[in-house]
This record gives structure tokens, sequence and C-alpha cells, in this order.
């Protein structure tokens, strides 16, 4: 009885610090879930031992009678797992290297024991081998504007660092380390028809869906440990009658998902921008990046405050790890980000800027903008990409944000469209497929690649300033919400419209059906220019050379015509650009419906080169070389590049005979 | 004194064989215009009449090259096969070349006769191509001991710090190349011992390399520190130079083309210039010898 009483106040007591603020000055979110976690760590069983209090509030019209958590950590228990078999079907593991969770005991607000109304479901595939979906029986269903409240005490054994969780020597990175509800989505939500949880199992390609929380994480660990978490230290005990351990308390508010790293080796930096604290966590080898990660990162924080919407929250951790942790790196926990680089990264490479600026964006469109991530990769991933490419380019370079080497320049754009256009399986699959089902290993160039490079196709059509319009109206409305693509595409819809009014239609959905939602693929091209004289009544002369000139005007008059063609299914409007001898430039529009198109001139002059898309706004367009043609092709370039060829080899050559 | 002595008369002997230098960038040149000439051909047909090549201005652009779609595929196979093509055939044309060109350094006379220059080419080839092929692994072999190795072990140690496989790398490499130094010294004394001598003895040549290298430690390995020394400077000099050159015009590629043909035409001589320093090396130290013994 005491017991549960204690247990009751310490839930009244969440329940009011739920809705309490400490980091910020309002809430951010609804708070549908929050988590109380006191947890353990054994760096030499590579165990974590904790007890957590949980609450879901039942905010939905409907009697919900039991909760789904994700168990990710069961991902790594063996061969059999979902993740495994999708991964590869990687062969078991050492014991010490594989991951798992146990619930230990699991009890609701009255201290009932609730094992015995656990069991695993598998959703996507119904894998009986698959453990990272739990279901649990409510001993009384929840009714509208209920919370349950759980209780459970459970072992996390963490995996030879893989998936970006886990260990590495005395290297600890945890994520998808506790019991985490899904998502209850009523119906009308996204795409739900009736109500229902939405919990996916841990696939190879898949990440977050959670309802923004709060966290209370205390945690002990020995002393030597430097800790970096997506909360804020709220306190931390001087070593316990041991001397072996501390524990630290960290609070999160409105985050998707609470990851945390300990290791001996990291070095703690601090930067600020605005009102936002910077920490860089990175191995002592690797300060001469610490100028470079926080350059990155308030370059990031600068352009998605001013393009999109505000960061909201006053903290943000970097964790650079070490090359033993280096799996871990290139992952986002929305306060929390990995980033990855190495000792030495030449200057020239801005790969380590590209991975903070990429893994920092998720904080918007993973944690502030909480998409389905399972359902709809492409709104996490692809629009993140797409943002990274801009930032990145814009900061580093137009033609060299990737790379900016005398020898080679790479954008970061121009790898992202290269990705896509020219990858073999461009056209097996469309971007409504659920992460796990993007056959052939498409799954990264759909999500990433192909979103990025439609949504640059799609600011070429509307323009940089309506597309930012775009993201800072999708911000406003479905900021620490859940939005699905068709949320996103209505918002284009909405601003396309009311800037441009119909100039591209009464939507854009045509747009949208035919790139993301589509599998063909856009291919303008240049077939040919036709440059004939013709006599004072518009016929062609033949025999043409004999007239030098039209004897009455004492002119030369020429019909030129370019001649068009779309080779791909893909149909965008486009510009074309005609240029004829005497300088003279004329800027057509082309609907770029029609297979074939001809634009037909008569006059002095004859044409000399055509450009299709002369700023090249199509990214999606398949092939750049056959967007132009000239009566005379520079061959400088190839000439120049011979030469050095032919240097290259020749002092190859040399080099390496004796 | 004895180096000096080595390094003037060395570059004397390497101007005064200017022909046979132009000989050996001939054979060069030619044996990579087999490969560069049709790659410079597929190179315009895959851009046909296109504008894009205006993107190649500021220099190499993945995008414009990825385009290109099959024709790329096309032409990084031929690439990938010419470059083991020019490396098979350049080894053994440099076996060839470099045997007419350390007979002719031998005491030169001033003046150059190319029928001389091709019998030795020919008459050392044999020796020349087995020093050079166990050289070459020597240094291979030396290069995965004392470079490979222990750069994989340090970056796959997970207990050591981080970085530690781009220090190793720094550390044996600085090991390595005064290794390297030592090796080619070897080398180029067994190629000069060689062509003094009428019969083909590779093992012997190599023999007396590596014993000659130690023995006239002290005045041969500055020697060859030196020669590379240069050699280097002038690869970085090359460096900066060529790779940034970005002619826009016709007259600017012929140029192009000069200077680099030009540079190449140096490097050359440089090596030459070791060839024959080595060389007198060797004669100041024979002659020494023998006053030895007849004193």
């Amino acid at each position: 009885m005491k017991i549960y009483l204690i247990s009751l106040f310490t839930f009244l007591i969440y329940a009011g610090s739920a809705s309490s603020q400490i980091i910020n000055k309002k809430q951010l979110s609804v708070r549908q879930t929050g988590y109380r976690i006191d947890a353990k760590l054994d760096p030499v069983t590579k165990t974590i031992s904790a007890n957590m209090e949980a609450f879901w509030v039942n905010m939905s019209a409907d009697v919900v009678p039991d909760i789904q958590l994700h168990l990710y950590m069961n991902a790594f228990r063996n061969s059999r797992t979902t993740m495994n078999v999708e991964s590869g079907g990687s062969s078991d593991k050492k014991q010490s290297e594989t991951g798992w969770i146990n619930i230990k005991s699991f009890s609701d607000r009255d201290g009932n024991d609730m094992i015995a109304n656990m069991n695993f479901i598998s959703p996507d595939d119904g894998n009986d081998n698959d453990h990272t979906v739990l279901k649990v029986k409510l001993s009384e269903p929840a009714v509208p504007g209920d919370t349950v409240f759980i209780k459970v005490v459970f072992e996390t054994k963490l995996p030879l660092i893989t998936r970006r969780t886990g260990y590495s020597d005395d290297f600890f990175f945890v994520a998808q380390w506790f019991p985490k509800f899904g998502v209850y989505e009523p119906a009308g939500m996204r795409y739900a028809t009736k109500g229902g949880w939405n919990c996916h199992q841990f696939h190879a390609n898949s990440e977050f869906y959670s309802n923004h929380s709060l966290y209370n994480v205390t945690i002990t660990l020995p002393v030597e440990y430097v800790v970096g978490t997506g909360g804020v230290l709220m306190n931390e005990t001087s070593p316990d009658s041991t001397g072996r351990n501390k524990t630290l308390t960290y609070r999160a508010e409105d985050i998707v998902d609470f990851a945390w790293t300990a290791w001996p080796g990291y070095k703690v930096f601090t930067d600020q921008w605005e009102n936002v604290k910077i920490s860089l966590l990175l191995p002592n080898d690797r300060i001469e990046q610490v100028g470079r990660q926080f350059t990155a990162v308030k370059y990031a924080l600068e352009y998605f405050a001013k393009n999109v919407g505000p960061y909201p929250w006053p903290y943000l951790t970097i964790v650079d790890p070490p090359s033993k942790g280096a799996r871990s790196g290139g992952m986002e926990y929305t306060t929390l980000f990995t980033s990855s680089s190495s000792y030495m990264m030449p200057e020239f490479a801005h790969y380590p800027e590209m991975v903070t600026i990429h893994e920092f964006g998720h904080a918007y469109f993973m944690g502030i903008l909480a998409s389905n991530e399972f359902e709809e990769p492409w709104m996490d991933e692809g629009i993140n990409s797409f943002w990274e490419e801009r930032i990145v380019d814009h900061y580093y370079g137009e033609n060299s944000g990737l790379i900016n080497h005398p020898f080679l320049k790479v954008s970061d754009e121009a790898l992202a469209r290269l990705s896509y256009v020219h990858s073999g399986a461009r056209q097996d699959v469309t971007n409504k497929e659920y992460s796990w089902n993007y056959p052939h290993g498409t799954y990264g160039m759909m999500s990433y690649d192909k979103t990025a490079t439609v949504l640059y196709t799609l600011m070429g059509i509307i323009g940089e300033e309506t597309t930012n319009e775009v993201f800072r109206a999708y911000y406003k409305k479905w900021a620490f919400k859940y939005p699905s693509g068709k949320d996103f595409i209505d918002i284009v819809n909405e601003v396309v419209t009311k800037r441009w009014g119909d100039k591209f239609g009464p939507d854009l959905n045509w747009f949208f059906d035919q790139t993301l939602y589509g599998t063909g693929i856009c291919d303008y091209k240049v077939a040919n220019i036709l440059n004939s004289r013709i006599d004072t009544t518009g016929v062609e002369i033949s025999g043409a050379h004999t007239i030098k000139k039209d004897p009455k005007t004492n002119e030369i008059r020429f019909k030129s015509e370019v001649q068009l063609e779309r080779a791909g299914e893909v149909m965008l409007p486009v510009e074309v650009l005609v240029h004829f001898k005497n300088g003279k430039e004329v800027m057509e529009s082309w609907d770029g419906k029609s297979r074939i198109k001809d634009f037909v001139y008569t006059g002095e002059n004859e044409i000399e080169w055509v450009k299709i898309d002369p700023d090249f706004k199509i990214t999606m367009d398949v092939n750049y070389v056959n967007n132009s043609m000239t009566l005379y092709p520079d061959r400088i370039p190839v000439r120049r590049l011979t030469n050095k060829l032919i240097s290259f080899m020749q002092f190859f050559m040399n080099f390496f005979f004796l | 004194m004895k180096i000096l002595n080595s390094l003037k008369t060395g570059m004397l002997r390497s101007m005064k064989l200017w022909k046979g230098i132009l000989i050996t960038w001939f054979c060069s040149f030619l044996l990579v215009s087999i490969v560069a000439i049709p790659m410079k051909s597929a190179l315009n047909a895959g851009f046909g009449n296109s504008m894009i090549t205006e993107k190649l201005s500021k220099g190499i652009n993945i995008e414009v090259f990825a385009d290109l779609g099959d024709s790329l595929k096309n032409l990084i196979s031929y690439f990938s096969g010419g470059l083991f093509m020019i490396l098979l055939v350049g080894f053994l044309l440099n076996c060839f070349l470099s045997g007419g060109l350390f007979s002719s350094l031998k005491g030169i006379s001033g003046t150059f006769s190319s029928s001389k220059f091709f019998i030795a080419s020919v008459k050392n080839f044999r020796s020349f191509f087995f020093i050079s092929l166990l050289i070459s692994l020597i240094i291979l072999s030396l290069a995965i001991i004392i470079v490979v190795f222990p750069v994989i072990i340090a970056s796959h140690s997970e207990s050591s710090p981080d970085g530690s496989g781009f220090r190793t790398a720094i550390l044996v490499t600085s090991f390595f190349v005064p290794v390297l130094a030592l090796v080619l010294l070897a080398a180029d004394y067994g190629r000069a011992w060689q062509v003094a001598h009428d019969k083909n003895n590779c093992f012997k040549a190599i023999g007396f390399g590596f014993v000659q290298t130690f023995r006239t430690f002290f005045s041969s390995y500055p020697l060859m520190i030196i020669l590379l020394l240069a050699q280097v400077m002038f690869g970085w000099l090359v460096l900066e130079i060529l790779p940034g050159f970005r002619p826009v015009n016709e007259a600017g590629i012929i140029f192009l083309f000069l200077l680099s043909q030009m540079l190449f035409f140096i490097k050359i001589l440089l090596k030459t210039w070791r060839y024959g320093s080595v060389t007198k090396m060797m004669e100041l130290d024979i002659a020494e010898k023998i006053n030895n013994t007849q004193a």
C-alpha cells in the first residue's frame, strides 16, 4: 500500500511536471507522451539497467484497449530479426556483440503487473522472430482524455556498434535503448481512416515516427566518462561512496527521441548562436575540426531561421565520434546529432560540414515537423537533403560546396542529382513506398537524392522565394504536429496559387504526380537547328548558294528553325534560349507537353545556337549534354583536357619507372 | 668535392645528351598519344554539338562527364586499359631507352650518335629489364612491409587513438623515402656498372649496385638526396603551373602544349642528370681505387 501511494505520488508529480516549463518559456508541443528514466551504465557488461516511468495521453475520441511500444534494441538480438533479414541476413554474432532489451517488470498506475498482458507483434511483415514492437493490453481501456501511466524495469544490452548505436571498446553511443510509445493515430490524422497505433518494426531503412515528448533522464556511470545528450544537464552529483560513479540528470522538452553518448576521451567545446548554446564533443586529436563544425552548424541555424522558421530550443549538442565509434556518425536525435570527420580532414573537402548541416537539418524535418519516416521517408531525408544541399552550396560555393580543390570542384546538389539521374533503378519505384519496400537498394537514391532533385526542379519552376515561402508556411502550420506528404503538397498548392495565381494551373499536383509519385524520367533535347535561305515570298531557295542576296531588298533572308524533343515521360515547363548569329537572343517558353516542338523564325539572321533550360533549373533532366546545340561547337575544353591528360600520363610514367 | 664534381659533370653530360633525351621524350609522347588522341575523338563525339562543354571552362565538372552516359563508361574502360598498356609498354620502353642513356653518359666525348644510342639500348635491354624488374619488386616489397602493413595495423587497432593511422603513415613514409633513395642509388650504380661491362649480368650488376652504395655511402647518398630533391621540387613546380592553367583560345592551347612538353623534357633531363651524376661518381670512385692501388 505504501509502495502504491509513493508510486502514485511520483506519477502525479511527474504528470504535473509534464506541463511545466524549465527549458523553454512556452510549451512547444502537446506532449502526448513523457518519460522519466533512471539508467545505470555498466561499461564492462555493456548493459544499461533502468527504471522507467512513462505516460501516454489518449487525445483521440477512441476507447483504446492497448498500448504499443518500440523495443528497438531487439533488432540486434539475432540474425532473424526483420532488420537483419532486410540487411542481407547477417550471420549470428557473438553473444557479446548482440543487442537486446529485456523487460524485467511492467506495471500500470495501480502497480498491477502487466507482464502477462504483453506480447510481441510484427505489424509490418509478420516475422515472429522480430521482437521490436511490444503490445500491452491495458487492464482497463483508455477512454478519451485518459492518461495511461506505465512503470517499466528493463535491461538493455548494447550491441557492438552498428546502425548508429552500441559500444566500441570504452565508447558508447546509446540510442533506441528504452521502450518508447508508438504514435496513436485517430481517424483523420495523416492517412488514418480509423483510429489505431502506428508502431512499425525496426527496419534496415527506417528511423523515426514518435510523439514530441518530455524526458527526464538520470544517468549513472563511471566518473571518468564524458557525456553528451539531447537534453540539458539539470544536476550532477559528486562521485558516490565508492568514488567510482557519478549521476547526471538531464531534461529535454518536446523532442521525439532521447539518445546519449559516453566516452572518456571526449573534449567538450561550447559556442553560441543567438540564444542557442552549442556544445561540441569530439576526440582530442580532432581539435582542428572545432572551428569547422561550429561554423557549419551556425550557417545551418542562420539559413533555416531565415528561410524556414526558428530553431526553438536554446541548446544543441554535436558529437563528432572517434574513429572507433565512427559507425555512430551521421545520425540525428533532434537536439543532439552526430557528425562525421577524421583526423587531418583536408580543408577543401567539406564532407564534415555537409554531414553536420544534414544532421542538424533533421531537427526541422524529423524533430519539429515530425513526419512518419517509415511511411514517407522522403519527407524527412529528402526534404532535409534538399536544404542541406542549398546550405552547403550557398555557404561553401555554388559549384564547389562539397569539394573545392583547384583540380576538382563538386557541388553538393550535383552529386545528389547524379546519384538519381544515373541510377539504373531510377524508374523502378515511386516515392509512395514505405521505407522497407524500396527494391534493389533504391531507398537512399529515392528518399534522399531523387526527392532533393525533385525539389530543386520545383524551385526552378516556382522560384527560390516562393520555395522559401512554402517552407515557412509548412513550418508555421505543421510545427510540432505530424504532417503527411499530402499536407506538404497542400501547402505548396496554397502558397504557389497565392503567389502566382493559375500560372501553373489550379494546383501543382501534376508536378508531384509525375515526379515524386511517378517513375518517368525528364529528358528534353535539342534535335536540330536548320537555317535555309528563302526568297521574298518565303519559299526556300534550292541551290541557294548561287543567290547571294535578295535582289529587291539587297539582303539575305533566312528561315531558321529549332527542333526540340521531349525524350522522357515527365512533362515540365521549360525555357528555351535561341541565339542568332548577330548576337540577338530570344527566350521562348515551352509547356513541355508535346513530344516535338519547333520554333521557326524568318529574318535576316541564322540561328547559331539554342539551349533548353539555359540556367539548369530542371535538375531532373537526366541528360544535360543534349539540352543544347550549336553550329560551332567549342572544342577548346576537350583539347585542353587532352593536353593535360597527355602530360599526366607522361609524368605518371616517368614517376613510376626507375 | 666529389659530390659537386659529380653533379656538375652529370649535368654537363646530360645537357650534351639532349638528342637522347629528345628521343626519350618523343617515344613517351608517341606512346601516350596512342591512348590520348582516340580519347579526344571519343570525347568530341560524345559531346557532339552540345554547348555543355562551357561548364568545363572552370576545370573538371563531374556532371558534364557523367551526363555522357554510356560514352563515359566506354571512355573509362578505354582509359583504364590504355593506362595499363602505357604502364606495361612504358616499362619496357624505359628499360630499353635507359640502356642507351646510361651508355651515352659513360665518359661522354661531346658528340651524340643515335646509332650508338640504339645499339647500346638493344645490347643492354635484357640486363636493364631484369635490373628494373628486380629493383621494382624490392621497392614494392619494402613499401608493403614498411608502409602498408603498419598503416593497416594502426588504422584497425581498436584501442589506438584517433588519427593514429594517419600519423603512422607520415612516420613510416618519412622512413621509407630515405630507404627508397638508397635502393634507387643501387639501381643506378648497377646500371652504370652494366654499361661499363660487355657481358650482360643483371645479378652481378645489382650486387655491385648495393655494394657500391654502401661502400661510398657518405658521398653517394647525399648526392642522390640532392638529385631527388631537385626532382621533387620540379614536380611541385609542375603541379603549381599545369593544373591551374586553363587557356580559352587556340593560341593558349598551343602554348599549353608547348609548355607541358617542355616541362616534361626538363623532367627527363633531371632524371638523366641523376644517371649522369651517379655514373660520374662511380667513375671517380673507380679512378680513386686505381690510384690507391697504384700508390
